[in-house]
């Protein structure tokens, strides 16, 4: 009885397992022919459309301005270009976008142009399932002009480690600071502070009466990046070092991120900062109970939504440290699939082209938030009055040039966990220097295993 | 006539329950679970060997057992860590669970009506989806507008971080998820006690005995088929729970709430260590499996 | 009433365990302790059910008003962000969509769970025992690994993105075949010695008697995959994607966690996409409620 038992288990467990090599070798047959990522022979009219081509774009912006603005976008295009459909996937936040890319690309259904963070794109990049703009249809000839086009910063931004150009910009965002008018009247405070010494002793002067200065997203492995720990990079560098060596080596016990660190921690102890989740600074604002809302400029549209008119909006850019207001720049940039054929990649770059070039930068930009790309959206007409209702576009977007990003390799997003985690052990009592110190060795195993 | 385990059977009609194909019967089902389930879980082994790259799977390295050695190297959060948070779920929800679900049901058995009525309403939040009350938790949850921290304000006690404190986060979602599993485990107590032979406390209590003594020496050791079952049921579910530490919790702060399951969700699909993750995964299963074998060794036999 | 053995068996344990049948009143014990495990009782489910009360205040007050401290438990009646909610998000179709891959779900499960049931319950076959340890070792599998390998497969099979999806790899409950088979196997064994001498062949004897014989079971397991169905999360997440427009096949679920993540911070449309999308299944489990006692009673029986 029991050796027919065992024979009964053996032969299902056969069965399964080559239906289960079956379908791993289709699996893997099917993407490994993305090794061999079709180059775009060069030829007198590469980059021309012949037929009828439809290509998909995965993407997050699934709700309020983001989503109108987009379908007008693709809309536009699709009637300037009309053999060229473009079919939009959105998602409902970067999570689920990593999610959906990597299991796409996994079954051998990647879309043809997806949006990617710089880590996520030296990943496919070197998994080799995405290719180099350059390679793009129609790109070698037109491709450095419009790279010229785009602030300093954004353009070293779109290049890996390896000093070509991957990604292709299309939103980025500076951090800047939401001020609640009244509040900071009430308090005494004249002008919005230019120092971060002078921005703690204001935050502690106006948390009294159920007011917490500030309340910040130290972030964690769902929410992903987050404006805490952004702002955290954003004092290190202030004081002197970034947080990441241009070759990706962390610095966490470096005694300028170290005193970043401790800042918040002294300004959590003063009753002046206060944590929380799923933009907690933005609910605070808008409930009259936070001074000050730390957010990328795209979240503009959803400050005054919290905000609802209650109350003036004062938003400036970032005070400066000892060495300088260092910004980070954030947005992620837009990738193209080694899975697409010839015609869907040469469709992709006119998409590429028409997204970043002035005129669809500008109407994004009034709509949503994002900076402009390039400095040639802000003559545009329909920038006017957007610029005008909003002076602080004009007066901090020079900080595209010279703003900080994380470099561009796999485990930063690892590492950004880690600070995150250092973050949330330090306000909670942990040492600065342990926390650090354990974050410094996470990231660094993170960094050994490529 | 034959004899079998069920009384007699006509000898003339060959036993229609003995069939070869007997086996097809189960197919349909079997193919589901193999194809989706079972398949996949042989993949998964195959693939904790390796130093995975899920997006482009030729440029895998083997690496034998090296992804199981890793779990004991201290990445952030580490394997250890996560799977001393899950054991600490798992424990506060067996032992909460079982002993406040029986007191709930010696508390709530017999009587119609208002009792009725508190039976659902104990069973409703069961019934309701995860993620919804998820939402619903974190919000009461939230430091400065929540109801828990108003609560607690009205009691005088200190007010908590709740899930954004790294001490307390786990015993906030301990809470939710008692709220989430009461229901279900008292009805499941409700069951045992009625199926109790009510003769033996009649007699106890003619000879004398207290209610604490009735409950200790006669209904006590009636209901321990049952109250295995609850153990066992509240171990794998608790072991396996993700959607709250998702929700709720996003697995912080500071690793507080990374449970085993959270971390096979944070290393495959956020950080793409596939075969790192298959390997905790394949730990899970085993720890799983474990406990269940040990049940099955353990528990009276009654079937 | 019913003749149905299975069904006056359970209908007893119900009655035993306080759920009279309609009209019926129990005898009483001591009345005090009677009346202070009442009202501890009451407390208790009270406290039990705030949350959702909870979230209907914030819900159906004033937009304003949710982040006062202290809270405001009785509302101002504002059903705007009701109706700013329900506009924002495709839910007529998200219902629909889960109404549809429930019930396929139920359908697919009640089939296989009978057919499993029945050949584990009352045939003799060699291999059986290995075949059901096998189904028992299903439960053990956490389900956020097998995302991966599941989607390469369902991306080959051209399911991804379909109600297909969503619904065949759920058809078939490891509960439901265990229950089924302990139906099958503690009921009076000579209805089926007597049709198979009667010269019924298998299939009709399953469905002729068989089936009739475990309709309990079989309201069971509908609600229990029903609702199974209805919370799942994780694998429509993955395996769907959100349609430009409309609803696409995603289940309401999934539709609610998109609207929490791009309308996080709007926490009284919030409280009403959650109270609308839960409402239906407050309402389901009032009017069924023996039915779910039942499955949760039933359960303690048939995993052994």
């Amino acid at each position: 009885m029991r050796s027919r038992q065992l024979a009964a288990t053996a032969a299902a467990a056969a069965v399964t397992l080559l239906t289960v090599s079956a379908c791993a070798g289709g699996g893997s047959s099917s993407s490994s022919t993305t090794t061999t990522a079709p180059a775009a022979s060069p030829s007198a009219n590469a980059g021309a459309i012949t037929g009828p081509v439809t290509i998909s774009f995965d993407e997050v912006y699934d709700s309020g301005t983001l989503k109108t603005a987009m379908q007008s976008a693709v809309k536009n295009f699709e009637a300037a270009n009309p053999k060229i459909t473009v079919s939009l996937t959105t998602y409902a936040d970067y999570g689920a976008l990593l999610t959906a890319e990597t299991a796409a690309v996994a079954a051998g259904k990647a879309p043809t142009i997806g949006q990617a963070y710089e880590s996520w794109a030296q990943k496919f990049a070197t998994s080799k399932v995405i290719v180099p703009i350059a390679s793009l249809p129609g790109a070698s000839s037109t491709m450095s002009t419009a790279l010229s086009s785009f602030y300093t910063g954004v353009q070293s931004d779109l290049k890996l480690p390896d000093g070509q150009v991957w990604m292709w910009p299309f939103d980025k965002s500076l951090q800047v600071l939401f001020y609640n008018a009244t509040l900071l009247k009430a308090a005494g405070i004249t002008s919005p502070p230019t120092t971060w010494t002078q921005f703690g002793t204001d935050l502690k002067s106006a948390s009294k009466n159920g007011v917490v200065g500030i309340t910040i997203d130290p972030g964690n492995a769902t929410e992903g990046a987050t404006s805490g720990e952004e702002w955290l990079e954003e004092l290190a560098a202030a004081n002197g070092t970034q947080v990441y060596t241009s070759n990706g080596t962390p610095q966490f016990t470096n005694p300028a991120v170290e005193s970043a660190l401790q800042y918040l921690v002294n300004l959590k102890k003063e009753g002046a900062l206060a944590t929380g989740t799923n933009y907690p600074g933005e609910t605070a604002l808008g409930a009259k109970k936070g001074l000050v809302d730390l957010s990328s400029s795209a979240g503009y549209y959803y400050e005054q939504q919290s905000v609802g008119g209650k109350f003036p909006l004062t938003t400036t850019l970032l005070p400066a440290g000892g060495s300088g207001a260092p910004d980070e720049m954030a947005g992620a940039n837009l990738v193209v699939f080694a899975a697409a054929s010839s015609q869907q990649q040469a469709a992709a770059w006119k998409f590429l082209q028409y997204l970043s070039g002035p005129v669809e930068q500008a109407a994004w930009s009034a709509a949503t938030g994002y900076y402009p790309v390039t400095s040639q959206a802000l003559t545009e007409p329909s920038m006017a009055t957007y610029l005008k209702q909003n002076p602080w576009v004009s007066s901090t977007i020079a900080g595209l040039n010279s703003a900080i990003v994380d470099p561009p390799y796999a485990w930063v997003t690892q590492c950004g966990i880690d600070l995150s985690t250092a973050m949330s052990a330090a306000l909670s009592g942990t040492s600065v220097s342990s926390a650090l110190n354990s974050a410094q060795s996470a990231c660094s195993s993170a960094q050994s295993n490529g | 006539m034959k004899r079998g385990r069920r009384g007699l059977r006509p000898a003339g009609n060959r036993d229609f329950r003995r069939t070869k194909k007997g086996w097809l019967y189960s197919a349909p089902a079997i193919l589901i679970f193999s194809a989706f389930i079972i398949g996949p879980t042989i993949y998964t082994f195959y693939v904790s060997l390796w130093n995975w790259n899920v997006l482009n799977p030729s440029l895998s390295v083997f690496r034998g057992l090296g992804n199981y050695k890793e779990l004991f190297k201290a990445t952030d959060p580490s394997f250890v860590q996560s799977l001393e948070n899950s054991l600490y779920f798992t424990g506060a929800m067996i032992v909460a669970g079982t002993a406040i679900s029986l007191c709930l049901a010696l508390l709530l058995q017999r009587g119609g009506g208002l009792m009725g009525a508190s039976r659902l309403a104990i069973y409703l939040p069961n019934a309701t989806p995860l993620i919804a009350t998820s939402i619903i938790w974190s919000w009461i949850y939230n430091p400065q507008f929540g109801v828990a921290n108003w609560v607690l304000h009205s009691l005088h006690l200190p007010t908590s971080p709740w899930v954004e404190g790294q001490a307390t986060a786990m015993p906030a979602v301990i809470m939710f998820s008692l709220w989430h599993e009461l229901g279900f485990l008292t009805i499941i107590f409700l069951g045992g006690l009625t199926v109790i032979n009510d003769e033996y406390g009649e007699a106890a209590r003619v000879d004398g005995a207290g209610p604490w003594q009735e409950f200790w020496r006669i209904t006590w050791p009636q209901l321990r088929p049952v109250t295995y079952f609850v153990i066992i049921i509240t171990t794998i579910t608790s072991l396996q729970s993700f959607t709250q530490f998702y929700q709720l919790s996003g697995g912080g702060p500071n690793n507080a709430t990374t449970t085993l399951s959270y971390l096979i969700f944070e290393e495959s699909q956020v950080l793409q260590n596939t075969g790192y993750a298959a390997a905790v995964a394949i730990v899970l299963f085993l720890i799983t499996v474990f406990i269940t074998l040990v049940r099955r060794r353990t528990t009276p036999a009654i079937r | 009433m019913t003749a149905d053995p299975a069904e006056i068996g359970l209908n007893r344990l119900l009655r035993r365990a306080g759920w009279p049948e309609r009209g019926r009143r129990l005898p009483r014990r001591k009345k005090s302790l009677l009346y202070l495990r009442r009202i501890v009782a009451v407390l208790l489910g009270l406290g039990f059910i705030f949350p959702f009360y909870w979230t209907f205040v914030i819900s159906v007050d004033r937009p304003g008003q949710f982040d006062s401290f202290p809270p405001v438990l009785i509302p101002q009646w504002d059903w705007s962000s009701w109706a700013r909610a329900w506009s924002e998000w495709p839910w007529l179709g998200l219902f629909a969509n889960t109404a549809l891959i429930a019930s396929g779900t139920v359908i697919l499960c009640l089939i296989t769970s009978t057919l499993a049931g029945f050949a584990f319950g009352v045939l003799r076959f060699p291999g059986r025992k290995a075949l059901m340890a096998l189904v028992l070792s299903v439960l053990m599998m956490p389900q956020t690994v097998l995302i991966i390998p599941d989607y390469v497969l369902a991306s080959d099979i051209h399911w991804v993105d379909t109600y297909w999806i969503q619904i065949v790899p759920w058809g078939a409950s490891v509960f439901g075949i265990f229950l089924i088979r302990q139906f099958f196997a503690t009921m009076p064994q000579e209805i089926l010695d007597a049709a198979a001498v009667d010269g019924a062949g298998r299939l009709k004897m399953l469905w002729r008697i068989g089936v009739p014989a475990v309709r309990p079971a079989l309201v069971i397991i509908a609600i229990n995959v029903f609702m199974a169905s209805w919370n799942s999360f994780l694998w429509p997440e993955v395996m769907t994607r959100s349609a430009a427009s409309g609803a696409g096949v995603q289940p309401v679920e999934v539709g609610l966690s998109g609207f929490a993540s791009a309308n996080g911070t709007d926490i009284p449309g919030l409280a009403a996409a959650t109270a609308f999308t839960t409402l239906p299944l407050i309402i389901v489990f009032l009017l069924l409620q023996r039915q779910f006692i039942r499955g949760a009673l039933s359960a303690a029986g048939s995993i052994r």
